[in-house]
């Protein structure tokens, strides 16, 4: 018990200065194009375009920071959020980690197993990426250029990963699973310009309400049959 | 020669490369050896290394066609260093164009940008959006992940239960979207329509056969990398249904 205490601890840790880090070293980034090309932006146009943004990607920002963590573990959320692309791959490949080992979220093992599986992710698209954007940049193009063969299978990435993340829960959970995906259809079909991150916290909550109902239901089901 | 993409540009993109590297080889380092002192098989992790690494081929070059698309107005090295490091395929075309309206630059996006100060502006905005969770994290983290713990201890089927749930409905978002969403307007297909909801039932349609024959014909093997086979199949599929569909019944979107 106290060396798994310590070893959670030791991940905070490293976390935290991973993020301090990245945060430092981030900033850096358009500091040093600014004093390199010594072109200072206009205060105004940059005071514009960051109220375009900012309201929206801080406020996603605070949601995912609250609903990420506690799914893909300490030290899987922290390197994710150093490496971006979370929803799309981080959080893809950490469910699958999990599912395929039948480790569960929060406990040791499930922390070793989605920190494992983010720090792999990440490093392969970093690889990916640079070899994409360095060796591919003539190729590419022709690849996802609009009704070029393979154009298609790009455009369909998004249905193809979550519809085969969705399908290694059913056998075991449908029940669950009916709630939030009627509540997200519904939702868009009323709102269907609603950004993804603002639908995951409102189904999240909606999926954990209905698991919770099916559990008492369950629960008062074993009572009754037991007496 | 264009500033965007000068030398000094490209050793700012490969030092951004090593930085993320090396972070994340020292978490995978540590994670691995606290997961053999704990007991955890070395192939087991193994396993878990080769499907994080196969699921990320597809998502990964659609990120690279992302920074290849945005390498128009801004050059390749600015949108490669933002997809790299904290950035995600959606917020970074959507923070460049914010920075663009809110500079007032003629075309927007659809033209390189060709003053540094515009292109630095977009840099600060690019950056200054996306930072937000690495100031959260190590505040806050370490209290949620305490709370969760707590509500967890001795309740592991009730857990077990909730975890997934909320797996699930984070799924559910991406689900639902691509059977009603609206797409990104200059994406084609993007919105939800024919080609998505085929694509979906294919992967879903791929994963359960082969989680049967996992289960019942005994192909432990195939395990690992039922998910990402999945995914691939449905992205074939989809390739396959856009040729034998009529281009009017394939390429429909209800969603725009």
């Amino acid at each position: 018990m106290k060396a798994e205490k310590s070893y959670f601890d030791k991940v905070h840790t490293w976390g935290r200065v991973s993020c301090v880090t990245s945060l430092v070293f981030m900033m850096g980034v358009p500091l040093a194009i600014t004093l390199h090309l010594d072109a200072w932006p206009p205060l105004s146009g940059l005071l514009k375009g960051l109220a375009g943004v900012l309201p929206m990607f801080w406020t996603v920002a605070v949601i995912e920071a609250l609903s990420y963590g506690p799914i893909i573990g300490s030290g899987g959320a922290y390197l994710a959020f150093v490496t971006g692309n979370i929803s799309n791959l981080k959080l893809p490949c950490a469910i699958a980690a999990l599912k395929g080992t039948g480790a569960r979220a929060n406990t040791e093992e499930g922390e070793v197993i989605s920190t494992i599986a983010v720090a792999s992710s990440a490093i392969a698209t970093t690889v990916i990426i640079a070899l994409g954007v360095l060796l591919f940049s003539p190729i590419l193009p022709l690849l996802t250029a609009e009704g070029s063969l393979a154009a298609t299978a790009f455009q369909q990435v998004l249905p193809a990963l979550f519809g085969a993340l969705l399908a290694g829960y059913l056998g075991k959970h449908w029940r669950v699973a009916v709630t939030p995906v009627l509540a997200g259809v519904l939702v868009l079909v009323f709102a269907p310009g609603l950004q993804v991150g603002v639908l995951i916290p409102i189904l999240v909550i909606l999926s954990l309400a209905a698991a919770q109902v099916m559990w008492k239901i369950e629960g008062e089901r074993n009572r009754s049959n037991g007496k | 020669m264009d500033f965007k993409q000068s030398a000094f540009m490209y050793a700012l993109g490969g030092a951004v490369v090593v930085f993320v590297t090396v972070q994340s080889l020292f978490f995978l380092r540590k994670a691995w050896r606290r997961g053999r002192e704990i007991g955890i098989s070395a192939q087991t992790l193994r396993g878990v290394v080769t499907s994080s690494v196969l699921f990320t081929v597809a998502p990964s070059l659609a990120i690279a066609a992302t920074v290849l698309a945005l390498s128009n107005s801004l050059g390749l090295v600015l949108p490669w260093i933002r997809l790299s490091v904290i950035g995600n395929l959606s917020y970074e075309a959507t923070a460049a164009a914010a920075a663009a309206s809110g500079l007032g630059l003629p075309g927007g996006l659809n033209v390189p940008v060709d003053d540094p100060a515009a292109f630095s502006a977009i840099a600060w905005v690019m950056t200054i959006g996306s930072v937000f969770p690495l100031v959260l994290l190590p505040l806050f983290l370490k209290k949620i992940q305490a709370k969760i713990g707590k509500a967890a201890v001795g309740k592991a089927a009730w857990t077990d239960l909730m975890s997934a749930a909320a797996f699930i409905g984070l799924i559910a978002a991406f689900v639902a979207r691509a059977i009603a969403g609206k797409g990104e307007a200059d994406r084609a297909g993007d919105g939800a329509g024919v080609l998505s909801v085929l694509t979906l039932a294919t992967a879903v349609l791929v994963m359960v056969l082969l989680e049967l024959l996992i289960r019942k014909r005994g192909w432990k093997w195939a395990e690992p990398f039922a998910m990402p086979l999945s995914m691939f199949a449905a992205m074939g599929m989809a390739v396959v249904y856009a040729h034998i569909l009529p281009a009017s019944v394939a390429f429909l979107e209800w969603r725009g």
